[in-house]
């Protein structure tokens, strides 16, 4: 059976009869922050604890109430920190979980995992976290984003990891469809005005303009510079809980409308289908089903942003343009503040803070709970106030997707 | 003054790839079963699941399926090589190998233009497939 057909198959058969059952069953309660960008002498796992901290504060739990605590792989660890693991954390926070989970090589499924644990009864309330000490640990972006001591024999070919190998992606789809580095300037300079209303961006106070972004250095050609994402001190960290109880709780809810995973698994150097379509095609379609909207419902989205073509073939797969079509949709700023569709609106991985799928999540909903100051979506930034969000987590090399769409309470 | 870039490490799928490539053949596995060429090697046929396998020679002609130019050394090793090419080659068997495009500018390559095989005996015990065009 072909990847397309399958959701079809999925479809009508009725296994996803039941997630349409699950539509807004779930909420997102509270969302816990750091200090970020440059914040040294901080261990990764002080990040972690200080926005775990916050977000149970911010729900207004207790830490007693979390039975479920999930975090993202993690890095090596640096500066003499101690290796991260979900049991470090929960005996630092003092709690002791029904259930604990640790994804492991950036397959994204967090969320979607709590979910079916509460759905079953396993747990009430899911705590959700990443944090790192990169930037003051000098785990230099070209370091984080490759691999120093390579994988397997592709070191012995100068190979070294995930900017080479997401341009390997990115240069496929130049000749397929004819995108490219045009495409991917509106898309970094976007965003970077996004990150200028965003007072805790990394680049809020570092304008982009196209000249500067054309001028760049060639990383790992076609990628420049600015079509990477830097890295960053901090955590970032959010609360999941059945809608029920979300009522008692401090915030606002934000309703898990539609959720869909799919993982394409293969390796990036052995894909056939190395110009997409990416597991956001897939993903996009189960998330959509449950939800039982379409794209034209969509007011903005938090797309994860690793690099700038990233953004560009996860919305292509969503449909939301034909493939190379996306010059004509990003110009003339249709995703920047004012746009039609707001796209990052925190700065994203590229222009805010690298907190892996967390920041595009925690945006959505932050969004949605109207908490985001000078960029609010709405009339303050002369955009749609959004009742619906479609936020993306991706992880590997386009090896897995993840697609959550948000709606507001 | 010895090599100082990594080396391949074989393991027990790839020591038979990589004896090859020391013999100059890019040897692959292929399906006994259903006739499909595999890249890794594995215990296991992906499409029929079979474990009757063979080692089969490639030709060593493909195309670039795809490639990147370096421009920054992420290995002290390779500083005095930016910018170069890797790339994906398919094979006309069918499999996707990282390899190296060398004999030509980076601005002369294009996806799907067609290369062949040319080795480079890096140390006593490896040889790398790179390739060139055609
Ligand atoms: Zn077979």
């Amino acid at each position: 059976m072909g990847v397309a057909c399958l959701s079809n198959y999925l479809i009508s058969y009725g296994l996803f009869m039941n997630s349409k059952q699950l539509r807004d069953k779930y909420s997102i309660v509270g969302v816990g922050y750091t200090p970020q960008g440059n914040v040294p002498n901080l261990t990764a796992v002080s990040f972690y604890l200080e926005a775990c901290v916050n977000a149970i504060l911010d729900a207004g739990l207790k830490k007693e109430d979390i039975d479920g605590l999930m975090v993202y792989r993690h890095f090596e660890p640096l500066a003499n920190d101690t290796e991260i693991t979900p049991y470090l954390i929960a005996q630092h926070l003092g709690i002791r979980p029904s259930i604990v989970g640790q994804e492991a090589n950036c397959a994204r499924g967090h969320l979607i995992n709590a979910l079916g644990l509460l759905e079953a009864g396993f747990c009430n309330y899911v705590l959700i976290a990443y944090g790192d000490n990169a930037f003051s640990g000098r785990r230099t972006f070209l370091k984080e984003a490759t691999h120093g001591e390579p994988e397997g024999d592709n070191g012995a070919f100068g190979e070294f990891g995930l900017v080479a190998n997401y341009a390997l992606a990115a240069r496929r789809g130049m000749h397929i469809f004819g995108t490219g580095p045009n495409t991917w300037r509106e898309i970094a300079v976007s965003q970077r005005k996004w990150a200028n209303l965003n007072p805790i961006a990394m680049m809020s106070k570092k304008g982009l303009s196209y000249e500067e972004y054309d001028n760049a250095k060639w990383l790992v050609e076609p990628f420049r510079i600015y079509d990477a994402c830097p890295i960053s001190d901090g955590g970032r960290a959010y609360i999941v809980t059945s809608t029920e109880r979300a009522r008692d709780l401090k915030q606002k809810p934000v309703y898990i409308m539609g959720i869909g995973e799919y993982n394409p698994s293969v390796d990036v150097h052995q894909s056939d289908f190395m110009e997409g379509p990416t597991g956001a095609k897939e993903a996009g379609k189960i998330a959509f089903t449950m939800a039982d909207i379409s794209i034209d419902d969509i007011d903005a989205c938090q797309i994860y942003d690793c690099f700038t073509y990233t953004v560009e073939v996860t919305l292509q797969d969503y449909g939301f343009f034909k493939p190379g079509e996306g010059y004509d949709w990003f110009k003339d700023g249709r995703t920047a503040p004012g746009g039609d569709l707001p796209v990052n609106t925190s700065g994203g991985l590229l222009s805010e803070a690298y907190f892996m799928g967390l920041t595009p999540l925690t945006e959505g909903v932050m969004q949605l709970m109207s908490r985001c100051g000078d960029r609010q979506l709405g009339p303050k930034t002369d955009t749609k106030k959004p009742q619906i969000i479609l936020c993306s987590d991706n992880g590997g090399v386009f090896q897995s997707n993840s697609t959550v769409i948000l709606r507001s309470s | 003054m010895g090599y100082d870039k990594p080396v391949p490490k074989p393991n027990s799928d790839t020591r038979v790839f990589w004896a090859g490539c020391k013999d100059h053949e890019l040897r692959f596995q292929k399906c006994k079963e259903c006739g499909h060429v595999r890249w890794p090697p594995s215990v296991v046929c992906p499409k029929c699941y079979s474990s009757e396998t063979e080692w089969i020679v490639s030709k060593g002609k493909g195309r670039v399926y795809s490639f990147v130019v370096y421009h920054v050394a992420f290995h002290p090793a390779f500083r005095d090589e930016v910018p170069y090419v890797t790339a994906i080659v398919e094979l006309q068997e069918g499999p996707h190998l990282l390899t190296n495009i060398v004999g030509c500018k980076a601005s002369e390559i294009k996806c799907d233009m067609p290369v062949e095989v040319i080795w480079e005996d890096i140390t006593e015990e490896f040889s790398l497939p790179k390739f060139k065009p055609t």
